[in-house]
């Protein structure tokens, strides 16, 4: 049996064979949604390894509201200092308490120096970018899912930001903004890791 | 100018991306290059996985959205093939060709997807040929390819799958079989039963 090619078939791959744009959002949520795959990767990893007993113990009931409760304070705190003037990323001046207290670190049979490890600590992000509509973060803190961590926009002064609670350590992370530009942090050092070949920052969140 | 379907849905698409300089990834034309991007990201470098999206995605979506006729399933279904490729790449063998692989993996999500949406009883409407410098072509052209869109939704799925492999992204017989898991044999017969139905439906279009 031949190739059935003559004219009309000719004439019918030549019209379907031009590529179609691409939508560089669509190629932006792929990217994250492979990353994704590969944080979950990484953490099944992890636990396999038992070694996130504290960071899971943390996460969950009163970790979770201790948490809330600090970087609650530190908000106010930092908004406080900040009158509107362009800030660039911040990172939160280190705590000296455990979230929780050493009550509430104990609840998850930690020693004290685990629980004073894997504290979370309020992390400010900024980002100036008056023009956009939409601006998320996405990082290895947040299983690079943008939904998970929107920004917010101060109209006056056309910066977004958002306060995350993070573990201490090094953490790589980008804004994306509008759905479609994948941008690093310009007051943080670049990543020179940044997943998948885009553009990444890095921060160093401090320990107690 | 009444302006047809498909080109009235392509000018409803998304801008381009606003700063595209900003994602500069490597495009490898040559298929040794290919090779070495392929063993790169199964060795776990995340930047040739990058790069290998960018080489792949504007084919991989042709495909897509000649198989479902619809750009946000035709996303939907190359995300998801990126996302299993990237989980299977480690079990990814040298003896395989990637690229049947890639397509082998991408039209079984094109025939869930595809699935789906007939179960939903939703109407299979050709609306985004892809489009390449559409303004100013004659009237003539456009309904061409309107003709050609709606004649593929005709051919069964299995037809127009083999059609498009072979004629459109110039697929082997050999690579055919590897991507469908359908013999030679079986794969000359649709793709000649294809074109016979193609033929018969444009040559009556052309004689008016």
């Amino acid at each position: 049996m031949v190739d059935d090619r003559d004219e009309i078939i000719e004439r019918v791959a030549e019209a379907l064979r031009p590529l179609p744009d691409v939508d560089a959002a669509a190629k932006a949520r792929l990217l994250v949604a492979v990353a994704a795959e590969r944080e979950r990767d990484r953490e099944s990893a992890l636990r396999r390894a038992g070694r996130v007993r504290m960071l899971r113990g943390l996460v969950g009931g009163a970790g979770v509201a201790a948490a809330a409760a600090i970087t609650t304070l530190w908000v106010r705190d930092a908004r406080s200092v900040r009158p509107g003037a362009v800030t660039s990323t911040s990172v939160a001046p280190v705590a000296s308490t455990v979230p929780g207290g050493p009550a509430a670190a104990g609840q998850f049979a930690a020693t004290s120096e685990d629980a004073a490890a894997s504290a979370l600590r309020p992390v400010e992000l900024v980002l100036r970018a008056p023009t956009a509509k939409r601006v998320r973060v996405v990082g290895d803190f947040n299983g690079w899912d943008g939904a998970r961590a929107p920004l917010v926009r101060d109209a006056a002064s056309g910066l977004w930001s958002v306060t995350l609670a993070l573990r201490p350590g090094r953490h790589v992370y980008a804004f994306i903004v509008d759905d479609t530009l994948w941008m690093r942090d310009p007051r943080m050092p670049a990543a020179p890791d940044a997943d998948f070949g885009r553009p990444g920052s890095v921060m160093l969140v401090g320990k107690p | 100018m009444n302006r047809p379907r498909a080109l009235r849905l392509l000018s409803r698409s998304p801008a381009p991306a606003a700063a595209p300089a900003a994602l500069p990834l490597p495009t490898p034309g040559a298929p040794a290059e290919r090779n070495m991007l392929v063993h790169a990201a199964r060795d776990g470098d995340v930047r040739a996985f990058a790069a290998l999206v960018d080489c792949y995605y504007a084919r991989c979506l042709r495909f897509a959205l000649h198989m479902l006729g619809s750009r946000s399933d035709a996303e939907e279904a190359v995300q998801d093939t990126f996302v299993r490729v990237y989980k299977a790449l480690p079990t990814y063998e040298e003896r395989e060709t990637f690229e049947p692989w890639l397509f082998r993996i991408l039209a079984n999500r094109c025939r869930t997807i595809g699935a789906r949406t007939r179960r939903r009883g939703e109407l299979l409407e050709y609306g985004n040929v892809p489009d390449v410098a559409s303004e100013g072509r004659h009237d003539d052209t456009i309904a061409w390819r309107e003709e050609i869109g709606a004649a593929l939704t005709t051919l069964p799925a299995e037809q127009r799958e083999a059609f498009l492999m072979r004629h459109v992204e110039d697929l082997s017989y050999e690579d055919m079989a590897a991507a469908t898991g359908a013999g030679i044999s079986a794969l000359k017969m649709r793709v000649k039963r294809a074109c016979d139905a193609l033929r018969a439906r444009l040559t009556e279009v052309e004689r008016g």
